[in-house]
């Protein structure tokens, strides 16, 4: 299989109109870190933007940096984090859950749009990318949002672009908005809920004035003895809810102590500050307790995504219908589900679900012969099916990009 | 009128008696208007300078009946101009001569508060504050506050993208809509997203989000609540010079402290303000900033002292800080009036939108006084500075000859310096026909056309309110021909692996 690295948005040009007039399918990637997600393409040749990698402008007063879409992620992060700035949607790290090495672009990031525990809070990938530069299907430049923060000149393209997972353009350059990180964090811990309970207490916090930015429950079922982040809380065999509050530290400890008498109901809550805080977050935001190289390791992962307070009735009867394990975030609202495997990954089981609770569930991490069989997406109405369908082809009539990786047997 | 409207189809409007039964026959009694008198109130939105009477106005009062109309107005080739509450500031809900005007007005209903998932489903024709008001009491609210905020509809906010104060902090209506129900021209009535933080599939609702009424009728909306901050304090300070405002408000910025509303008025809207609501403002200042932190009351004490500190560091000449709610009011009273003040002191006024980064700001100021000097036109700047969005109110006198073409070209000079600055041609009132021939000026014709395939996704007839944000119409069919570039080499001169 060719590989092509292209240098910069001519080459990509070039190569989807050669694409184009050969009628030869392209699968887009970075790093390829994410390329275990989705259904196998059919494709030939593979567009690799991954010298694409300049970082074309950082203005940490203006809070945004731009970027080409090859850039190494973890490279980005450490440069807006010595300017004391983030991504404030959190960008999960697919690495340790996927067991590939631990890269990625910006490029991917977008394209799989895969938010973490803040989400709730500010927004996902969808929400901080504010201009494109990205090459159709139709083998065309072409440009949409801005570099400012508030733009609505003409349609928004951008919130296609963010979890098409490639199938829509390549994109060569992209603007996104970055935030100051938060000068302290607090997490409150309540221990041994069951996960209706947890999922009633963290909708208390999402309800209340203390602007809560991480909500998580993690039943005790789901993490092992020794799970990267959790330390000492791991071991001590009982469930963990755990509420974040992020801001000036007098204002995340005033909320913090506000929001453990709000929760006293619930249990007491101990306290977590800082740098702890932090390492429990990315273990919930990397879904750590289902880690490749972990005992579920070999499991099928399901991401549902669902109305919030329906999680836990949700996530309780897939566990109890499957045998499997459920790790909640965005206050119920996101379920990891990691099952024990079975050819159909238990797909009617989690969709059915799914569908019943008004959400939908995306298979993350499975073995390539089950994603032959299994929808890997999230099947849609037939109205909204079609309608995708045309807006895909209104970026790639031709089908030239990542063809297949949607929808199942598209691909062949 | 300058903009040239796409030309009204004789054929349609020969056949006006026959159209105007049979949407009687879909919306019966009082929801077909077609008397010329009733249909004045429709006849113009927020941009005043431009009127068309509809062929015919229409108010549905069902999903149904908006199915119909689309499906019924598709077969015969008929356009359809869709209106919320009318106070578009860029002529989105214009009529068209030939076209039925859909406005959606009876669909005025909240249909679902659930305060456990934090979100409100409601039907289109709600106000935009009336989604506050109706979760108020359990101390929530809608935070997009566009300064239209008692009047405007929320199917407007979610077709136009509505901002307002307090976006620099809590987004705008794309990051606070979650689902909707929407009727495409064919009819066909399909429903995106819904209670949950993400759609599954391509982000439709992000697009339909600030499309303009061109992809789709809106019947009902999702959007999210939250918990109002526990209090708000403002801060009111001037400064000599332009520079040292622009200056203030970066430093805040760069010092990771984002208020819920940071905004900037230069002397002659001051001085318009203070004259129409006497809010106290200091008049021998260039630059007035009003900063608003909310939050725990501890947090805002504290950001207070913060901003207090960088603004005395930036040179400021006058510092007030709000002490009650009485006395924050006040600082807004001004600033939230600057729109009527300035057309107490002109005749009539030309509301610019353009955003540049913040730190174009002084240079983009600076432009406007030249352009002004240029065209012999007075103008008032507010902004919302923490996000660049700046509102230049172009002064001028409809009835003086020659003004009105000369305060247009004057926007249009303002709005091109924004995008030579880096920055964009409107930040949240929308391209609709004011900006439309502006658009090459941002982008270029694939940018464009790469738009409009999409449209050709949702309304391959173009019927739903065409002449608006493309100055130029292309046809799906040729939009979506795909050009070969034929005895190209395979993948010519790009390195392999």
């Amino acid at each position: 299989m060719d590989t092509l690295k292209v240098r910069d948005a001519k080459d990509v040009e070039e190569v989807v109109r050669a694409a184009i007039a050969n009628e030869q399918p392209l699968e887009i990637i970075g790093h390829g870190s994410k390329r275990g997600i989705g259904h196998a393409m059919a494709t030939n040749a593979v567009l690799d933007v991954s010298a694409l990698n300049a970082v074309t402008a950082y203005e940490p007063n203006e809070l945004i940096i731009t970027l080409q879409a090859g850039a190494p992620l973890s490279d980005v992060l450490s440069l807006i984090d010595a300017k004391n700035q983030q991504f404030a949607f959190e960008p999960v790290n697919t690495a340790p859950l996927l067991g590939t090495p631990a890269l990625g672009t910006i490029g991917g990031m977008i394209a799989a749009g895969l938010a973490g525990p803040r989400r709730i809070r500010a927004g996902g990938a969808r929400d901080h990318l504010l201009g494109a530069h990205a090459v159709s299907g139709f083998g065309d430049s072409f440009k949409t949002g801005g570099k400012v923060v508030k733009n609505v000149t003409g349609y928004d393209l951008c919130k296609l672009l963010a979890g098409s997972w490639g199938t829509l353009s390549v994109m060569t350059e992209v603007t996104l908005k970055v935030m100051p990180k938060p000068e302290a964090e607090r997490t409150l811990l309540l221990r041994g809920l069951d996960d209706a309970a947890a999922n009633k207490a963290m909708t208390a916090a999402l309800g209340s004035p203390f602007d809560v930015s991480g909500a998580a429950h993690l039943p005790k079922s789901a993490f092992p003895a020794k799970t990267e982040g959790l330390g000492d809380f791991a071991g001590q065999g009982e469930a963990l809810t755990v509420l974040r509050l992020e801001g000036i530290t007098a204002s995340a400890a005033h909320r913090a102590g506000s929001l453990r008498e709000l929760l006293a109901p619930f249990g007491t809550a101990t306290l977590i500050e800082d740098v702890a805080s932090a390492a429990l977050w990315a273990t919930i935001r990397d879904v750590l307790p289902f880690a490749a190289s972990a005992a579920l390791g070999a499991w099928p992962v399901w991401r549902i995504v669902c109305p919030p307070a329906s999680g836990a009735m949700l996530g309780a009867q897939l566990a109890r219908e499957t045998g499997g394990d459920v790790i909640y975030d965005w206050g119920g609202g996101l379920i990891w589900a990691a099952l024990p495997p079975r050819p159909d990954a238990h797909a009617p089981a989690v969709r059915a679900r799914a569908n019943a609770a008004g959400g939908h569930a995306t298979l993350i991490r499975a073995a390539e012969d089950v994603r032959r069989d299994v929808d890997v997406f999230h099947p849609q109405a037939p109205g909204i099916a079609a309608l995708s369908e045309r807006v895909r082809a209104s970026f790639d009539p031709k089908t030239i990009l990542n063809r297949g990786r949607l929808r199942r047997g598209a691909g062949a | 009128m300058a903009i040239m409207m796409p030309a009204s189809d004789q054929t349609v409007l020969a056949r006006r008696a026959e159209i105007v039964a049979a949407l009687r026959a879909i919306v019966p009694g009082e929801g077909v208007i077609d008397t010329p008198a009733e249909m004045r109130a429709y006849e113009s939105d927020g941009l005043t300078a431009y009127r068309q009477p509809p062929m015919v106005v229409v108010l549905p009062d069902t999903t149904e009946q908006v199915s119909l109309i689309l499906k019924y107005c598709a077969g015969q080739g008929i356009k359809v101009v869709p209106r919320g509450s009318g106070t578009s500031l860029s002529g989105g809900a214009l009529p068209l001569e030939d076209g039925v005007l859909l406005g959606l007005g009876k669909f005025k209903r909240i249909r679902e508060i659930d305060f456990d998932n934090r979100v409100v489903v409601t039907e289109p024709g709600v106000t935009n504050l009336a989604i506050s008001q109706a979760v108020a009491h359990a101390g929530f609210y809608y935070a997009p506050d566009p300064s239209s905020q008692i009047a405007c509809s929320i199917g407007g906010n979610v077709a136009e993208n509505s901002g307002g104060v307090h976006c620099l902090k809590y987004g705008m209506t794309t990051n606070n809509v979650l689902g909707c129900e929407i009727v495409l021209m064919s009819g066909e009535i399909l429903r995106i997203g819904g209670k949950s933080a993400e759609n599954a599939g391509y982000d439709l609702m992000g697009v339909i989000t600030g499309s303009e009424g061109l992809l789709g009728v809106i019947t009902e909306i999702t959007v999210r609540i939250l918990q109002k901050p526990e209090t708000a304090r403002a801060l009111m300070v001037g400064f000599a010079e332009v520079e040292p405002a622009g200056e203030c408000v970066a430093r805040i910025i760069g010092a990771g402290i984002i208020p819920g509303g940071m905004e900037m008025m230069d002397k002659p809207a001051i001085h318009a303000a203070e004259a129409f609501v006497h809010a106290g403002y200091p008049l021998d200042v260039e630059a007035l900033l009003i900063i608003e932190l909310d939050g725990p009351k501890i947090e805002v004490d504290e950001l207070i002292t913060r901003v207090e500190s960088i603004a005395r560091g930036c040179g400021s000449v006058t510092l007030q800080i709000s002490n009650s709610e009485a006395e924050r009011n006040l600082f807004w009273a001004g600033r939230k009036a600057a729109f009527p003040a300035v057309g107490r002191i002109s005749p009539d006024y030309l509301c610019m939108d353009g955003t540049i980064p913040r730190g174009a700001l002084p240079k983009a100021l600076a432009r406007i006084r030249e352009l002004g000097e240029k065209y012999q036109l007075g103008c008032a700047n507010v902004f919302h500075a923490g996000d660049g969005n700046l509102h230049p109110l172009i002064l001028y006198d409809a009835n003086k000859p020659g003004e009105i073409e000369r305060a247009e070209a004057f926007g249009a000079d303002i709005l091109r310096a924004c995008v030579e600055f880096g920055g964009v041609l409107t930040g949240e009132h929308g391209v609709g026909i004011e900006k439309r021939d502006l658009m090459p000026e941002m982008f270029s014709e694939i940018d464009l056309n790469q738009q409009q395939r999409l449209k050709c996704a949702f309304d391959a007839q173009g019927l739903l309110n065409p002449g608006k944000v493309f100055p130029t119409l292309h046809r799906c069919a040729e939009l979506g021909r795909v050009h070969v570039h034929a005895g190209k080499l395979a993948f010519p001169d790009i390195p392999r692996f």
